[in-house]
Formats: structure tokens, C-alpha cells, sequence
């Protein structure tokens, strides 16, 4: 059995942290969760964390200082900013102190947990870099796709599709959501639903002609599922 | 035309027309005593000549500037002006003209004054006049415009920092403290004016904030909630496709969201800094980010850049701007439709085949103006291309000529 990672979530929003915990914990992850500031740093005394998930506008001041207490544990810790504050005064701000990524609110879950997967990967340098599932192997550090041991060409968006997949097994994953990770946030608007369409076919194509099981399953007018058993 | 400039001219004007009006005034004036004078002198050589006349016979008296004639005339009495030639040289004379009896015969007495000197006299009053009055207007002129340069150097220095005031930045209007009670007034007036102006600046953008903020949390929670629902074992397919449409909705809605308050921001000019770049690379790096839109719809895109072109923009909102423009020929084309981009003439050129709009042209930059079809676009692309041009300057046009044409002309208005 892995040693769960500990992940402290700072947010004032009740309903918003108490989502977030419950979507943590079915992943594998021990969530803690702290209301400001005060408790934040409480927490930090006590526990060990992996990562922290940190929200800017929280009732007794501005997050941005709890980057600095963080950083000056001398620990590694992983750092996500969570944000309304969609200002890139402030993204640029909070990478520059140290954050390890940025996420605006609203924010879907299994970004928000591929994001995670990722920071927690790149934190543990020394470990095994690879993600393994079944005949799937992948190295997000080269973008290298083994199934069954044998190399498998992926397009960029294909390989992070899978990444991203792998992250979020058992999980519906709307359209939408699948859309806005596409577009890594950046095109503003949203991808259209057709590329994203040709992008998971291409994949799916790509793996069940590498001899991989079929995955990735399409749940009607809804999205899509990666389904392990 | 500058203030002093305006005062300057007015002072010499004012004083031109004074002088003018002065001297024709002051030369006739002049004329008239010395007229005058001689009209005495000529008379009181007339009594002379009568008194010297009780005891000498008239024709005695007769010398280079008297002359007597014999005349029928008894009453003889006039002034008049006359010329004689004297060393060969045309002398004016003043002449009084008189009867005078003398046993029993009466005779014509001229007497004549040289007026040559009076003459003179009035030429060099007029010249010093003359001298006078510029010397005068000359001092007067630069006193003037000394005073009026020093009195309003604070005037000045205040168009000056004026000018450079930009509400964005952090530091406050500070003028220079002023002698002139008027310029003091304004200065106060601008300073105040430039605070208030700073404040709702900063309480505006602090609202944008604070609307995102309060906006986009909510947001969170109803796609959070519905993305947990999602999860369930036990929900029919109807069931799940409504979350699923709650879950676009929401996002749709925080798009709009973010969107408007990127307008406002752009509007309300909180992207002042900027710098100079080559906008060739970056439409290269921006076309490439669309491949797979690209690919997905196979569209024919054509890319044609004739020259570098630089422009003056912040880096964000050039990348907004270049995203928009190419998405909006991506998205609102047809299937195996073509897009062609072309930079030359300092203009940047994108033309795509589609349907023609569902609606007026003019209105193709409005916000949430979208075609019929496509409804799913949010409206607001255009608007904030539209915006960013409007910042720096930059004219945008649109035209439909079989295809959809925007030209963006990169030169500063």
C-alpha cells in the first residue's frame, strides 16, 4: 500500500473546501483543510504535506505571505495557487514567489488533480518518474508512451489527453471539462466539442492498435470515462 | 498660437495703431502753433512797419523780404503761402499781405517769413518722436514679455506634468507651488481633480476584482457540485446530460465573466505598458497553437508575410488579439474552408470563407452580436479585438466580399 500524500487545502469557501476534500480523499490523497491564514500556518507546523492547495482571498489577508512562510520551511512542498483572481499581475506575482502552478476558479476537478499528479511527480525527482497502469506506461518528463514495453507515437495533446486520463480513472469527464484542459485555458472560449471528438478518437485508435485494452469509454451527450477495473 | 505669442501680437498691434494715430495728431498739433507763431510774428512785423512807416516814406522801407506796390486796393489783408528762389533754391515764405495809406496813395505792403526753419523743426520733432516712440515700445515689448514668460513658467510646467499624467501609475500629480493667485487656483483645481480621478481608478479596478472574485467563487461551487453529482452509479442518462449541461453552462457563464471584466479592464486602460516587437513570429506562434482546429475542420490556411512589421502593444493583450482574430476565422468557417493571413504595408490582413453574417455589418465588433450559426460562440472575441485596437490606435475594418475580411492597419493615428 503507497503512503498517501498529505494535501492541505486553504480555502474560506465552506461548500467549495468541503467538495474539494471529499474529491481528494476518493483520489488517494489525506486532505486537510484550513479556513485562513491563522490555521494554515498551524497546520504547516504540525503536519508533513506534499502539497498545498492555496486560495488568495482568505478572510485575515493575502495568501501571497503563506507562499513565503512555505518557502521558508526549507521543506518541499508543492504549491497551487487557486484563484478568482484571474489578474496575471497575480499569476506572475505568485509563480515568481514560488508556486509551482496557478489554477483560476472555477476549476474542474480532474484538471485540478492532474495538475496535482504533476507537481507531486515533479517534486519526487529521485523516485520513479514513470506512470504505470496496466500494459500503459508513460514518461511525462519526455512525453514517452510504452504499452506492452513497445514504444507507441503520440501527438503532444494525445500523450497529455492519456496523462490525463491515467490521472482521473473511474471518473465521468464532461465535455466541457475535457474542452477547457484541451485549450490548457488558454484560448479563452473553449475548444469545440469536434476536436476534442477527433483528438480522443485518434488516441483511441492509436492505442487499441498498440494492443491496449479499451479504455477510454464515451458516455452519450455526457463525455467520457477512463474505465479501469 | 502660443500665449505669448497672442499677447505679444496684441501689445504690438495696440501700440502700432497708438503711435500711428499719435503722430498724425501730434504733426498737425505741432503745425498748427508753429502756424500760429509765425501768423504773431508776421503781425507784429505788420506793426513795426506801421509805426516805422509815420516817419518814413513808405517805399523806404521796401528791404529783402518787404515789398510795396502801389495799388487801387484799400482793403488788402491776407495770409498766404509763397515761394521764392533764393541762391537758386526754392525757399517756402509765409507772406502777409496789407494796404497802406500814404499821402494819399495807397499801397500793397508783403511782408514774408522764411518758414524753411519752422519746417525743420517739425522734421525733428517727428524724428524724435519717431526714435522715442520705438525705443520705447521696443523696452516695453521685452518687459512685457519677460514678465508674462516668468509669471506663467509655473503655468507651463504644469501643461508639461500634465501631460505626462497617466492615472495607472502610482505616483500623484504634484505642481509646482505658484506666485500668480490664479495659477495657484488652477493648480489646486488639477490636483484634486487628478486625485479623484486616481481614487476612482483604483476603487474601479478593486471592484472588477472584487466582481470576479465574487462571481467566479460561486461559479466554483455549482461546477464542483455538479461534476461530484456526475459521479454517481444511479443516474439515468437524462440525468447526466443536464449536469453535463450544467457543468457547460456554468463555464460558459464564467467565461463571460472573465471576458467582461478583461473589456473593462482594456477600456478602462489598465494594459498601458508595452513594448516594441516584431509581430511576425508571434502570428506564427499563435497559428501554430490552432493546428488542431485546423486540422480538425481542414482548412486551408494560407499564411503570406511580406515584411516585419513592428508594433508598439503590451505582449497580452497582443496575444489576445492575434488568438481572437485567427480563432474567429477558424471557428466561423466551413468545413475544407480556406483562411488566408497576410501581413504587408504595416497591415495584418485575415480573410475567411463562411457564411455571410445574420446580421448588420456595422455590427460585427458589438458584444454578444453572434451568427445564427454559430450559437455557441460567446460574442465577445470581436469586441475585445475591437478594444485593444482602439488602445493603441490601430484602425480595424471588416468587409464581406465573398469572404470575411478584417485588415487591422498597425499605424498609429
Amino acid at each position: 500500500m503507497l503512503k498517501k500524500h498529505n494535501i492541505l487545502v486553504v480555502e474560506d469557501e465552506l461548500e467549495l473546501a468541503k467538495s474539494t476534500l471529499s474529491f481528494l480523499s476518493e483520489n488517494g490523497f489525506l486532505p486537510f483543510h484550513a479556513q485562513d491564514l491563522k490555521s494554515a500556518s498551524k497546520l504547516l507546523k504540525q503536519e508533513n504535506f506534499t502539497a498545498v492547495l492555496l486560495d488568495l482571498g482568505l478572510p485575515d489577508g493575502d495568501g501571497m505571505s503563506l507562499i513565503k512562510e512555505i518557502k521558508n520551511t526549507k521543506k518541499e512542498i508543492g504549491l497551487i495557487i487557486v484563484s478568482a483572481k484571474d489578474a496575471l499581475e497575480k499569476k506572475v506575482e505568485g509563480l515568481e514567489l514560488g508556486a509551482d502552478d496557478y489554477l483560476t476558479k472555477p476549476f474542474f476537478f480532474p484538471e485540478l488533480n492532474a495538475r496535482l499528479k504533476s507537481v507531486i511527480r515533479r517534486l519526487n525527482l529521485e523516485a520513479n518518474q514513470e506512470v504505470m497502469l496496466n500494459e500503459i506506461t508513460l514518461f511525462p518528463e519526455e512525453m514517452r508512451t510504452l504499452i506492452h514495453g513497445k514504444e507507441l507515437e503520440l501527438t503532444a495533446k494525445e500523450f497529455g489527453l492519456l496523462l490525463y486520463f491515467v490521472s482521473n480513472q473511474n471518473r465521468v469527464i464532461s465535455k466541457t471539462t475535457l474542452g477547457e484542459f484541451m485549450s490548457s485555458n488558454y484560448a479563452d472560449y473553449g475548444f469545440t466539442d469536434d476536436v476534442v471528438y477527433t483528438h480522443i478518437k485518434n488516441l483511441k485508435k492509436k492505442l487499441s492498435s498498440s494492443g491496449a485494452a479499451d479504455y477510454i469509454k464515451n458516455v452519450y451527450g455526457v463525455g467520457y470515462k477512463f474505465t479501469v477495473a | 498660437m502660443k500665449l505669448l505669442t497672442k499677447t505679444s501680437l496684441n501689445f504690438i498691434s495696440a501700440s502700432v495703431l497708438f503711435f500711428l494715430v499719435g503722430s498724425i495728431v501730434m504733426y498737425f498739433s505741432v503745425r498748427n502753433i508753429i502756424a500760429e507763431d509765425l501768423k504773431n510774428r508776421l503781425l507784429q512785423q505788420q506793426n513795426e512797419f506801421i509805426y516805422t512807416a509815420q516817419q518814413n516814406k513808405v517805399t523806404d522801407l521796401i528791404s529783402e523780404l518787404v515789398f510795396v506796390q502801389a495799388t487801387e486796393n484799400k482793403l488788402l489783408y491776407s495770409f498766404s503761402d509763397t515761394v521764392l528762389i533764393v541762391n537758386e533754391k526754392y525757399m517756402l515764405y509765409r507772406k502777409l499781405a496789407f494796404s497802406y495809406s500814404q499821402n494819399e496813395q495807397d499801397y500793397k505792403v508783403s511782408i514774408l517769413l522764411s518758414q524753411s526753419e519752422s519746417d525743420m523743426l517739425i522734421m525733428k520733432i517727428a524724428i524724435m518722436n519717431v526714435g522715442f516712440a520705438m525705443l520705447f515700445f521696443l523696452i516695453m515689448f521685452f518687459v512685457n514679455r519677460h514678465s508674462i514668460k516668468s509669471a506663467l513658467s509655473v503655468f507651463y510646467s504644469t501643461i508639461r506634468k500634465l501631460e505626462d499624467f497617466e492615472v495607472s501609475q502610482s505616483e500623484t500629480l504634484s505642481l509646482d507651488t505658484a506666485e500668480i493667485e490664479e495659477v495657484k487656483k488652477l493648480n489646486q483645481v488639477f490636483e484634486k481633480m487628478s486625485a479623484q480621478i486616481r481614487q476612482d481608478f483604483i476603487s474601479q479596478k478593486e471592484y472588477t476584482e472584487n466582481v470576479s472574485h465574487e462571481l467566479q467563487t460561486p461559479l466554483a461551487i455549482i461546477s464542483s457540485k455538479a461534476d461530484e453529482l456526475m459521479q454517481a452509479d444511479n443516474l439515468s442518462k437524462v440525468q447526466m446530460e443536464q449536469l453535463a449541461l450544467l457543468l457547460e453552462t456554468t463555464n460558459r457563464l464564467s467565461k463571460i465573466n472573465q471576458a467582461l471584466i478583461f473589456l473593462t479592464k482594456i477600456d478602462n486602460r489598465f494594459y498601458t505598458e508595452g513594448s516594441t516587437f516584431a509581430i511576425n513570429d508571434l502570428l506564427k506562434e499563435k497559428l501554430e497553437m490552432f493546428s488542431e482546429l485546423i486540422a480538425s475542420k481542414n482548412i486551408d490556411v494560407k499564411l503570406d508575410v511580406l515584411e516585419t512589421t513592428h508594433v508598439y502593444m503590451d505582449k497580452y493583450l497582443a496575444d489576445t488579439m492575434l488568438m481572437n482574430l485567427i480563432k474567429n476565422a477558424l471557428l466561423h468557417n466551413e468545413q475544407d474552408g480556406e483562411v488566408s493571413i497576410k501581413l504587408a504595408n504595416n497591415t495584418l490582413s485575415i480573410s475567411n470563407s463562411g457564411k455571410p453574417l445574420t446580421f448588420p455589418e456595422a455590427d460585427i465588433f458589438k458584444r454578444f452580436i453572434r451568427s445564427d450559426h454559430n450559437k455557441k460562440s460567446l460574442g465577445i472575441g470581436l469586441s475585445v479585438v475591437k478594444s485593444i485596437c482602439e488602445l493603441y490606435g490601430f484602425e480595424i475594418n471588416y468587409q464581406f466580399n465573398n469572404k470575411h475580411i478584417f485588415n487591422v492597419n498597425f499605424d498609429v493615428l
